[in-house]
């Protein structure tokens, strides 16, 4: 537990740090500077993502969860995590921009509501998943190929459960750069910071898909039974996240 | 008991990872042995303060007058009490609960939107402990030896683990 705090402290104190570098180089873009401050702002916000997506996060445990429940190789890992992110830059910009210019007002407010309804959608997703993952495993324990192929259903609903959810750090650096005419910069930044977190994401799922190995080979055969425990873990993940939002709103 | 409120605040956690950064620069004015008046100044960071700005700073004229005061009193500040202002206060080692906070003010300094409020303790400061953190993950107290003013006394800042969260302590000789 004082190892998790002390990474988790340290990783705060790099995001700190790197938010305020961000900040402080974005103000000084000025028009002789521009293409080498643009670069190094996406740099910075690659690796902002990164580090950020490093803290607690429910995209990382989802998909951490589904890779113990299913056979996959480190590519699919890959491919959800970068699923992941492009699902949540994009949220992040639709709400950013439709809070920016339709509401106008009260965007801290505005986002906080808007976001529980996302929490909310993304919580009851994903006690889906977790109840088709079961489902899944029990009907497939004896038809291992028809499952292969409804695996990348699930897939995409585990993406979107998870990328649902706007991020609050990318949606304030968009509209940081809104603020100070910088539209351009801005999508640029949250694609950046995306990527970032989507590697992050990936590797949690690369982590699980090793630990699943191990436990699979010991298993043997009965590997459903590992994608029974996975599916009921993302299911229970599902409830849990279901009454935090309910407790929150 | 424990497991389940750890469990819990892990879950809720799931859903953050600090996007707000404050620094805290506590001024403590000792009045008597019994009687300590500590000014908090929040700091908030350059990108959330920007935000708050554009919407707070309602004629935009880069200051804060009395009726856009009130308007985040009552519409933001107010919101951290469930909080408890993510500030706890320990006296003799036990929790006590954070008097309201009185003299709210907010400024613009920087680019930056600063909050200051003062917290009147009944304590003597010495046996007080102060903590600052989120245990939702949301907002990152932070706190610096360098932000602490306390005339008369030796201030030590320490970092805390708080089992889910880790937060920042400051106690006084």
């Amino acid at each position: 537990m004082e190892l998790y705090n002390k990474l988790l402290h340290t990783l705060v104190g790099w995001q700190y740090e790197l938010n305020s570098y961000i900040s402080t180089t974005i103000r000084s873009l000025n028009d002789e500077n521009s293409l080498g401050t643009s670069l190094l702002i996406l740099g910075i916000a690659f690796l902002y993502g990164l580090i950020h997506a490093a803290g607690p996060g429910h995209g990382k445990a989802l998909v951490a969860l589904y890779f113990t429940s299913n056979k996959s190789d480190y590519k699919k890992a890959f491919k959800m995590g970068y699923m992941i992110s492009v699902i949540h830059a994009i949220s992040a910009l639709i709400f950013t921009f439709g809070i920016f210019f339709i509401l106008k007002t009260m965007f801290r407010k505005n986002f906080n509501e808007f976001s529980e309804i996302a929490m909310l959608i993304s919580a009851v997703m994903i006690t889906l998943v977790g109840l088709y993952l079961i489902y899944e495993a029990y009907s497939g324990r004896k038809h291992k190929e028809k499952k292969a192929k409804k695996s990348s259903k699930s897939e995409v609903a585990v993406a979107f459960s998870a990328g649902v959810v706007p991020c609050p750090g990318v949606m304030t650096i968009v509209l940081f750069c809104i603020v100070l005419n910088q539209f351009t910069l801005g999508i640029l930044a949250a694609i950046a910071m995306s990527i970032g977190m989507g590697l992050t994401i990936s590797l949690a799922g690369i982590f699980s898909i090793a630990f699943s190995r191990k436990a699979g080979g010991f298993l043997n055969e009965k590997t459903y039974i590992l994608e029974m425990i996975g599916g009921l873990l993302v299911f229970s993940l599902g409830v849990f996240l279901l009454l935090a939002t309910t407790n929150l709103s | 008991m424990k497991a389940i409120f750890i469990l819990s605040v892990f879950i809720s956690s799931l859903f953050s990872h600090p996007h707000t950064f404050i620094d805290v620069y506590p001024t403590v004015k000792v009045q008597s042995d019994s009687a300590t008046v500590v000014n908090f100044k929040w700091v908030l960071d350059d990108m959330t303060s920007t935000i708050l700005i554009m919407e707070l700073d309602k004629d935009g004229d880069g200051k804060i007058n009395e009726k856009e005061n009130s308007f985040i009193h009552d519409v933001y500040f107010s919101l951290f009490k469930d909080y408890s202002y993510y500030t706890y206060i320990k006296v003799k080692g036990k929790d006590i609960k954070l008097p309201e906070p009185k003299n709210f003010r907010a400024t613009i300094e920087n680019n930056k939107i600063c909050y200051s409020f003062d917290i009147e303790l009944k304590h003597d400061i010495k046996n007080t402990v102060i903590e600052f953190g989120d245990s939702d993950f949301f907002v990152a107290m932070v706190l610096k030896d360098e932000f602490v003013k306390a005339d008369g006394l030796h201030a030590k800042v320490t970092g805390v683990d708080n089992d889910f969260y880790y937060g920042f302590r400051l106690e006084f000789k």
